[in-house]
């Protein structure tokens, strides 16, 4: 490594965890490899409770992959990663645990299609927590109203727009009560219009203090609403500072190349 | 070239412009639109309309349908002892009543569901109505040849306790109607030995279409959730199962069914331990159908399977459901829902194999239809077509109501999919 100084001042911003300064969420040399191609190498980054944290970078650089690591729909290969003090191993009582625990929200939404948008959301609590049909349609509708579609809880996915479908899975993932939500490029799929409610349901969310770890395009959000902002290329991380730093004075020079394609 | 369209004047503009159906116009649309379209119409029109004469004449005037007046029992049921006939009726009447009070509840529950959820009922009488129709007509065949009142009194009855029923339990209170699949279970289960236990009659003297449906229906109502366990089971992470699922499904999509068949006949009960009860030729064949269904359904499972998306195992994942549940709530009723017609299509094909026994010496509907030719009365003068063109439109009835049936639980489960 001869880049020794901005690794440490790297690792430093990394592993400072934000929000309440409790640590939610502790990935340590994280590697994952497809085949003979080395996704992640060796990540280390430290996420604290209540905190928002948005992961920019190229596409192929490992953001999507991170994230997926981390409830286990990737398995990586060395490292350790720890939600909430629950290690994620080969155990499946481990995994299930974290899974619980986490919510995911992604590009394609990934809305069940051949069930209501009610029974979407109360699916998971239902058979997971266990909860009374009852108990967890009214938590249904609650959450409903608050992504705002209440008037959508018997259609089916198929017969909402991009962005109320969104919002549903973005529901769907809260029903859970989850302690942290992933969100997987969530407005990618969605034309111009509908981005906007997206995002605002997800900058309420930050704001009511959900832990996020949001990996986006969408600068303007990460401006507003996170808390740090990791950018990523080629499978590491390279910069990570808060938001005003980061995007007025990016100290890498990959930073500065992909801020001035995206902004 | 478009149909004229009636323009909107004012009030109108907010409705969708109504076509006008102009009769030459369609003619000439679609019968004449090109000279290569007007010389097939001029060709094939009336060769149609020659066959469907020929064939409506034959039906109506020049069928000698005797043959199947003087044997529709034998057809029915084949070499089943005629006094113990009652036992037939007693099955027929309790299967009526537990279907009939199954239906009900199905019936009523989803209303239920659709009221409470703000959706109309999409189902209208006309279309209750022409649900009846291919049953109806069923019937219709089979009782239009009996030479007695009797079957058609009694087949009245056991509608009748059917429909009732029906109505009896749209009445039943939610709390109860959970138990009405478990009676449906007991009351198959019941009818099925009051024919052949309790001093009644085997199933190796069953024959005709009894033994048809015998065939059908046991086949189906076990190799479908086989042949799901076998689609599951070829997509396992355990290598192990995953090889002997695939072996299954291979060795018996590989074999004709005909040469499985005699294998359960002649070679199966050679292979049986000495002291083992050979089972009877029926429950051979069954077992035989079973074992050749389950591939075929195997096959057409796992491709609903694969046609589900990486991404709803994703979210079942993220969301923490165990993997039984993923399999069981997101994945298999997407892939059960893409693969209808493939399923229906496999219980048709099944219903039209089980025809094979014959070669078998089983007496089924088929080998009842050339038997009953070689009667004295009949022999030697041609009746085999009234027989045959008889047991045809049964097994096609038969068929199209099954994939009546399909089309209706697909336009149903394909609510808001698009």
């Amino acid at each position: 490594m001869d880049e020794g100084t901005t690794a440490t001042s790297l690792t430093g911003k990394a592993l400072e965890a934000g929000g309440t300064g409790e640590v939610m969420i502790e990935i340590t040399g994280v590697e994952k490899w497809f085949g003979d191609f080395q996704a992640l190498t060796g990540v280390d980054l430290v996420v604290g409770r209540q905190e928002t944290v948005v992961v920019a970078g190229p596409s192929g650089s490992g953001k999507s992959t991170l994230i997926r690591c981390i409830n286990r729909l990737e398995q990586h290969d060395r490292g350790r990663i720890i939600v909430d003090g629950t290690e994620l191993s080969d155990d499946l009582k481990d995994i299930q645990e974290i899974r619980r625990e986490t919510g995911m929200v992604f590009q394609s939404f990934n809305l069940f299609p051949h069930l209501t948008i009610l029974e979407n959301i109360t699916l998971a609590p239902r058979h997971v927590r266990r909860r009374a049909r009852k108990e967890a349609e009214e938590n249904a509708m609650r959450l409903l109203e608050r992504v705002r579609i209440p008037e959508q809880a018997h259609k089916y996915p198929g017969q909402l727009s991009g962005g109320q479908q969104q919002r549903a899975a973005i529901a769907r993932s809260l029903a859970m009560e989850p302690k942290v939500m992933l969100f997987d490029e969530p407005t990618s799929a969605l034309d111009p219009e509908m981005i906007k409610e997206v995002l605002d349901t997800m900058e309420e969310l930050a704001e009511s203090g959900m832990t996020m770890i949001c990996v986006t395009h969408e600068m303007g959000f990460a401006r507003h609403v996170a808390d740090r902002v990791v950018f990523m290329a080629d499978g590491g991380i390279v910069e990570v500072d808060d938001p005003e730093s980061i995007f007025a004075n990016p100290k890498e020079e990959r930073t500065k190349l992909f801020l001035s394609q995206v902004l | 070239m478009s149909a004229p369209v009636t323009t909107g004047t004012g009030a109108d503009t907010a409705r969708p412009p109504q076509r006008r159906v102009d009769p030459a116009r369609w003619v000439r649309d679609n019968l004449f639109p090109t000279p290569f379209n007007s010389v097939l119409t001029l060709v094939f029109a009336p060769l149609v309309v020659w066959a469907t004469w020929r064939f409506a004449r034959f039906l109506v005037v020049s069928a000698r349908w005797e043959i199947v007046e003087t044997n529709l029992t034998l057809y029915v049921v084949g070499g089943f002892p005629r006094e113990q006939l009652w036992r037939l009726w007693l099955a027929l009447t309790i299967l009526a009543a537990v279907f009939g009070l199954l239906g009900g509840v199905v019936g009523v529950t989803a209303r239920e569901a659709a009221v409470a959820a703000g959706r109309t009922t999409a189902t209208t009488r006309w279309d209750r109505l022409a649900r009846l129709g291919p049953p109806a007509l069923l019937l219709l065949v089979l009782l239009g040849f009996s030479r007695t009142f009797t079957p058609l009194l009694l087949t009245g009855a056991v509608v009748a306790i059917g429909l009732s029923l029906s109505l009896v339990a749209r009445r039943i209170p939610a709390a109860l109607r959970r138990a009405v699949p478990l009676i449906t279970v007991a009351g198959v289960v019941v009818s099925l030995y009051s024919i052949s236990s309790f001093g009644g009659v085997p199933r190796d003297e069953w024959g005709g279409l009894l033994i048809t449906m015998y065939y059908t229906i046991g086949a189906l109502v076990v190799s479908y959730p086989v042949g799901i366990l076998f689609a599951l089971g070829r997509r396992s992470s355990l290598p192990m199962v995953r090889w002997v699922c695939g072996a299954y499904v291979e060795f018996f999509r590989g074999s004709p069914l005909i040469t499985l068949l005699f294998t359960g006949w002649l070679v199966l009960p050679f292979f049986l331990p000495a002291d083992f009860p050979t089972p009877t030729l029926v429950t051979r064949a069954l077992i035989i159908f079973i074992l050749f269904t389950s591939a075929y359904v195997a096959e057409i499972v796992r491709g609903g399977l694969q046609a589900v998306g990486r991404g709803q195992w994703e979210a079942a994942q993220a969301l923490g459901l165990s993997p039984w549940k993923q399999t069981r709530l997101i994945v298999l009723p997407q892939a059960l829902r893409a693969v209808i017609p493939g399923l229906v299509g496999q219980a048709i094909s099944l219903f039209k194999d089980t025809t094979l026994v014959l070669i078998i010496g089983q007496q089924d509907l088929l080998a009842i239809a050339q038997n009953v030719t070689k009667q004295d009365e009949f022999l030697g003068q041609g009746y085999i077509i009234e027989s045959l063109v008889f047991v045809g439109i049964v097994y096609w009835v038969a068929s199209y109501w099954l994939s009546k049936e399909s089309q209706r639980l697909e336009v149903r489960l394909g609510v808001g999919q698009r």
